[in-house]
């Protein structure tokens, strides 16, 4: 009796194992192996080329790459990326979801708009509006906007010309998540505030906003999480130029493991491997804790 | 008084619909300039003023992106990196779900938080080492090369549990009586139950893999291998008296998802908002 | 989510994956140690070029191409006719868009021995290419097959050839030059056959092609490498010991009078509004020919690889007006002459004798006079031999279009030293990197031109000395 429960038992737990290998077999190849050879890749001064020989030299290089000003600068690039995609992102996608967020004849077509840049990839964006801002073929210098130098070599302006692209290709995702979000709102609560005589100021302040804070706590977390892991739209438009200052850090471990400013260096690429996943882990706690207590109290 | 009210419905409704055009008109703006400019030749597009409709509209452009930019080639590679990736990642994800929500078997919890775990580490973390594994399992520039290390996400599993763990205990405790092994219980009950949550990860998954950057860019080497996105990179490099073609290379990119998501609106949406729910 | 549940989470993560590492393990142990023999060491000859008759059948081998799409097809149809002439070599040729993408991909092919048997890279690679230990220095090649090259030009010989040794074999040769619209010459009242020579000449030429109407009057694009060709065509030395030709170089030497001299005349001409700057890398790396096209400037300098392709765009009609003028680089006054730029082929030390051997043959015909007189003439690059010249197909379009022949002249004008060999750099790229960083910001932050220079020499050393580190030099 016991010892066929016990094997019935066995065999669901082999039953479970086997049904769990194939992820945990990539995941532990792809993810959490390289993840930790990263921190040991850091300990050698790695050669340009794969057969010459690696150098031990221990904590130095973590210390030197992590204080030098390329890196600090880097990292100031990231989170002024960050800064200047997630708030306008969400901003936008709200305005657009809230418009959209109302019976009228054919507002199903105006929402398939609002949406269409999902279709679009990062790349795609990336290629329309670098042509756009081109000086010579592009839209944007003939609007009157012609700065010297052009907007994707202005240091000035780059980065916010690719946080532009960003917001833009991302819009139809942040609409869609706050759409649904502004759906979810029982009708009801509105009704019940116009009887009390509010306004649609009150009533977006007072109702859309607290009942969409979990919606929009959700969106501010993946959003900044996408804006630290931003590639392609800097590959595309800028490589990281003009003279980098649009060098966020996750184009400077490609630019190290491609070689793009000189001979590839997986040490160093490492190294920065790791300081992303630091920042990436820090921003996604800060974020819970602040974000998730003002949600409550909102409610 | 009535009618006063009526009239100021009117205009409210006049200006909603002025105001949705106006936001409509600047989301699409690009996408629109995008097709004319495709249509044009390359000293029209650098004209001023610039012309805005394409009276006479050269198709050649998007010849020669399919065929001298080999747009037909990335397509066909991201179709096949895209499918394989998201197949992958529905099995793996209803076979790690299932267990999760229906199997007792010892350091599950553990497990699931290992599971959950993956979804801390961002990819571009693990590049620099993935490539060398990739190499040095012969993958460098091969379609398994570009699609294996996605076959599985933390993301999807736990979606997939979630969705497992809302069918009815007394259904799965009635398929033990009537003698349906795990199997048959996942494929005939439980799955269809939570077709919702796999169509779902079928769209996000897709998606994902289509829109994939970094990787394919570091993990192939010629235009046999190369996807969508890295092909137009390419396209965008060449020179100025082509622009035209880029112009087409980014339409012809954009048409299969566009189409794909006509298609799967609504599966999308609840992709989307699977993890918000949650919270 | 709690911090500290948080905190568990991943150390449990971590405390699985070391389990599972073990398992793995492998995949990632260093690199394999290089196979002895130093290629540079001069002892045994790595060029077997009898192995050839010895092969069975014919021998298939890859090469790896970087050149743009309206030139690859020139060399495309030099590959078929070298296919279908013989039978005993199979050229299959590959298109990797680009030189950086070349060496990248080789340098990663090194660890995998998944290397092409010749590869085509930008002349900026010779010094990496040496110390990635992978080549057969074509100079083997040369002695065992007894292969004559006096009808070379010396410069380009001389380009690749590192403490006496010439290491890939020289293919395609370009060098920058001037191009201008020879109708807004007549417009401003200046003569279409007399373009500027010197660096004051472009800005006074600027002015008065500004002063029609044009947007700027020079299109400057923000190319390192014409820094290099100004210190050679000054006959300075850009980088010590001896350009690197004489011992590994381990510091940058252009913080001189000419260098400063250009700094400073790049800023006045952005400054006085006579010059607009474009990148010359990088996703808006576009020559800006469109731009004379375009009339938005009268005048550019590029390489002259770009004039095949600007040909067959006014050939086709889409010309706009402009009748395009090409010109000498102008550049500061002296002895020297302008560098040889362009791309080289390099062979690989990894392929089978057989396949050594046949890619030697391939090369030969590639480097004939006949081939370097099709491919001149198909694409606008200069030939590297000077009996090329008299071939019809090259005489004939040298003829009817003078603009061609104007790269070729300027690599036979002024001296032949170390100067005008240019330099050999370890880190040929991040040395660039760093000049065009500080061009840059100099133009877009109002920078002073000495200290910009100056700044740059010193971060130029630094990435110089970096790769020498690593290198274990």
């Amino acid at each position: 009796m016991t010892s066929s429960r016990t094997r019935r038992r066995r065999r669901e737990a082999s039953l479970g194992y086997l049904m769990l290998l194939p992820a945990l077999v990539i995941f532990a190849v792809f993810i959490f192996y390289p993840f930790l050879r990263n921190f040991q890749l850091g300990f050698y001064l790695n050669p340009p080329f794969p057969n010459l020989p690696k150098r031990w030299v221990g904590f130095d290089q973590y210390r030197d790459i992590l204080g030098s000003d390329s890196f600090i600068s880097s990292l100031k690039t990231t989170v002024a990326f960050a800064f200047m995609t997630v708030p306008a992102g969400i901003g936008l996608g709200l305005a657009l979801a809230v418009t959209a967020n109302r019976r009228l004849r054919g507002i199903g077509v105006y929402r398939t708009i609002f949406s269409s840049t999902v279709a679009t990839s990062v790349a795609v964006a990336a290629v329309i509006f670098s042509m756009l801002f081109n000086p010579i073929v592009g839209l944007l210098p003939w609007l009157g906007i012609s700065p010297t130098p052009p907007i994707i070599e202005n240091p000035n302006l780059a980065l916010a010309a690719v946080a532009l692209v960003t917001v833009w290709q991302t819009l139809g995702l942040t609409f869609i998540l706050l759409s649904a979000g502004l759906q979810a709102i029982p009708e009801d609560l509105y009704e019940a505030a116009q009887v009390d005589g509010a306004g649609p100021n009150t009533r977006f302040w007072r109702i859309t906003i607290p009942m969409l804070s979990p919606t929009l706590f959700f969106a501010v977390v993946i959003g900044s999480i996408h804006a630290f892991q931003s590639f392609g739209q800097i590959d595309i438009i800028t490589s990281g130029g003009p003279f980098k200052r649009t060098n966020v850090l996750t184009y400077s471990i490609y630019g190290e493991l491609n070689g793009t400013n000189g001979p590839p260096n997986p040490g160093k690429a490492a190294v920065l491997a790791i300081a992303l996943f630091a920042i990436t882990l820090g921003l996604t706690a800060v974020q819970m804790r602040v974000l998730e207590r003002r949600v409550h109290y909102a409610r | 008084m009535r009618a006063d009210s009526k009239s100021g419905r009117r205009l409210r409704t006049f200006g909603s619909y002025a105001i949705l055009t106006v936001l409509a008109f600047i989301v699409l703006f690009p996408i629109y300039i995008t097709v004319v400019n495709s249509l044009l030749r390359p000293v029209d597009i650098a004209s001023r003023p610039p012309v805005f409709f394409p009276l006479h509209p050269k198709w050649s452009s998007y010849v020669d992106a399919w065929n001298g930019g080999h747009m037909s080639k990335y397509l066909v590679n991201s179709f096949i990196v895209t499918i394989a990736i998201t197949v992958g990642q529905v099995v793996t994800a209803i076979l790690a779900g299932y267990a999760f929500a229906f199997l007792e078997f010892p350091f599950k919890r553990s497990l699931f938080v290992v599971f959950l775990a993956t979804l801390m580490v961002p990819f571009e973390v693990t590049v620099v080492t993935n490539l060398d594994t990739v190499r040095t399992l012969g993958w460098f520039n091969t379609y398994q090369g570009l699609a294996v290390p996605f076959l599985a996400t933390g993301f999807g599993a736990f979606l997939v549990r979630q969705a497992f763990l809302q069918v009815p205990r007394d259904l799965s405790d009635a398929a033990a009586l009537d003698g349906y092994g795990h199997w048959r219980f996942m494929t005939r009950v439980a799955v269809p139950i939570a077709r919702p949550a796999v169509a779902a990860l079928t769209v996000f998954g897709f998606l994902g893999a289509w829109n994939q950057f970094l990787w394919p860019l570091l993990a192939t080497k010629d235009d046999k291998l190369r996807t969508v996105q890295i092909g137009l990179k390419t396209l965008r490099q060449t020179s100025l008296n082509d622009v035209n073609v880029t112009f087409a290379g980014a339409v012809i990119a954009v048409i299969p998802i566009a189409i794909l998501l006509l298609a799967f609106q609504k599966h999308l949406v609840r992709g989307l908002t699977a993890g918000a729910v949650k919270g | 989510m709690s911090s500290s549940r948080f905190v568990r989470l991943v150390a449990l993560a971590g405390v699985v994956v070391f389990a599972l590492g073990a398992c793995s393990g492998s995949s990632g142990s260093g690199g394999k140690a290089s196979d002895g023999a130093s290629s540079g060491s001069g002892g045994s000859n790595l060029c077997p070029v009898s192995a050839l008759a010895k092969a069975s059948g014919p021998v298939t081998i890859t090469f790896w191409h970087g050149l743009n799409r309206a030139n690859e097809e020139t060399l495309q149809k030099l590959v078929d006719q070298f296919n279908g002439q013989q039978t005993k070599v199979k050229v299959n040729l590959v298109n990797q868009t680009g030189y950086e993408e070349i060496l990248r991909k080789w340098v990663a092919g090194l660890g995998t021995n998944e290397l092409p048997d010749l590869a085509q890279m930008e002349d900026t690679a010779t010094q990496q290419m040496i110390d990635t230990q992978s080549i057969v220095p074509v100079a083997d090649c040369i002695k065992a097959d007894h292969y004559d090259t006096s009808d070379f030009v010396g410069r380009v010989l001389e380009r690749y050839n590192v403490d006496g040794k010439l290491y890939p074999m020289p293919f395609n040769v370009s060098n920058p030059v001037l191009y201008y619209d020879k109708n807004a010459y007549r417009a401003a009242g200046l003569d279409p056959e007399k373009p500027p020579t010197t660096l004051a000449e472009v800005k006074t030429d600027a002015a008065k092609i500004k002063a029609l109407g044009y947007q700027t009057g020079f299109g400057l694009k923000l190319n390192p490498w014409y820094l290099e060709q100004w210190a050679s065509k000054a006959d300075h030395l850009f980088v010590d010991h001896e350009n690197g030709r004489k011992g590994r170089a381990t510091k940058v030497l252009f913080d001189d009078e000419a260098g400063q001299a250009t700094f400073a005349w790049m800023k006045d001409m952005v400054d006085s509004g006579l010059a607009r700057t474009n990148p010359d890398s990088g996703p808006n790396a576009f020559d800006n020919l469109l731009g004379i096209r375009s009339k938005v400037q009268g005048m550019t300098i590029d390489s002259s690889a770009s004039l095949g392709t600007v040909s067959q765009v006014l050939a086709s009609g889409e010309g706009g007006g402009v009748e395009l003028g090409v010109g000498p680089m102008p550049g500061p006054t002296g002895a020297g002459g302008v560098l040889v730029g362009g791309g080289a082929l390099y062979m690989s030390k990894t392929s089978t004798p057989e396949k050594i051997a046949a890619t030697w043959e391939f090369v030969k015909f590639l480097v004939s006079a006949q081939t370097q007189a099709t491919f001149a003439a198909g694409t606008g690059y200069v030939p590297i031999r000077k009996s090329s010249v008299n071939e019809k197909v090259l005489a004939d379009l040298y003829a009817s279009t003078p603009g061609y022949k104007v790269a070729y002249d300027q690599l036979l004008s002024g001296k032949d030293d170390v100067a005008t060999a240019g330099p050999v750099i370890g880190n040929y790229a991040g040395v660039r990197d760093v000049v065009r960083d500080a061009e840059t910001k100099m133009l877009a932050e109002n920078g002073d031109p000495k200290a910009a220079i100056k700044a740059a020499a010193i971060a130029a050393t630094a990435a110089i000395q970096d790769y020498n580190t690593r290198i274990g030099k």
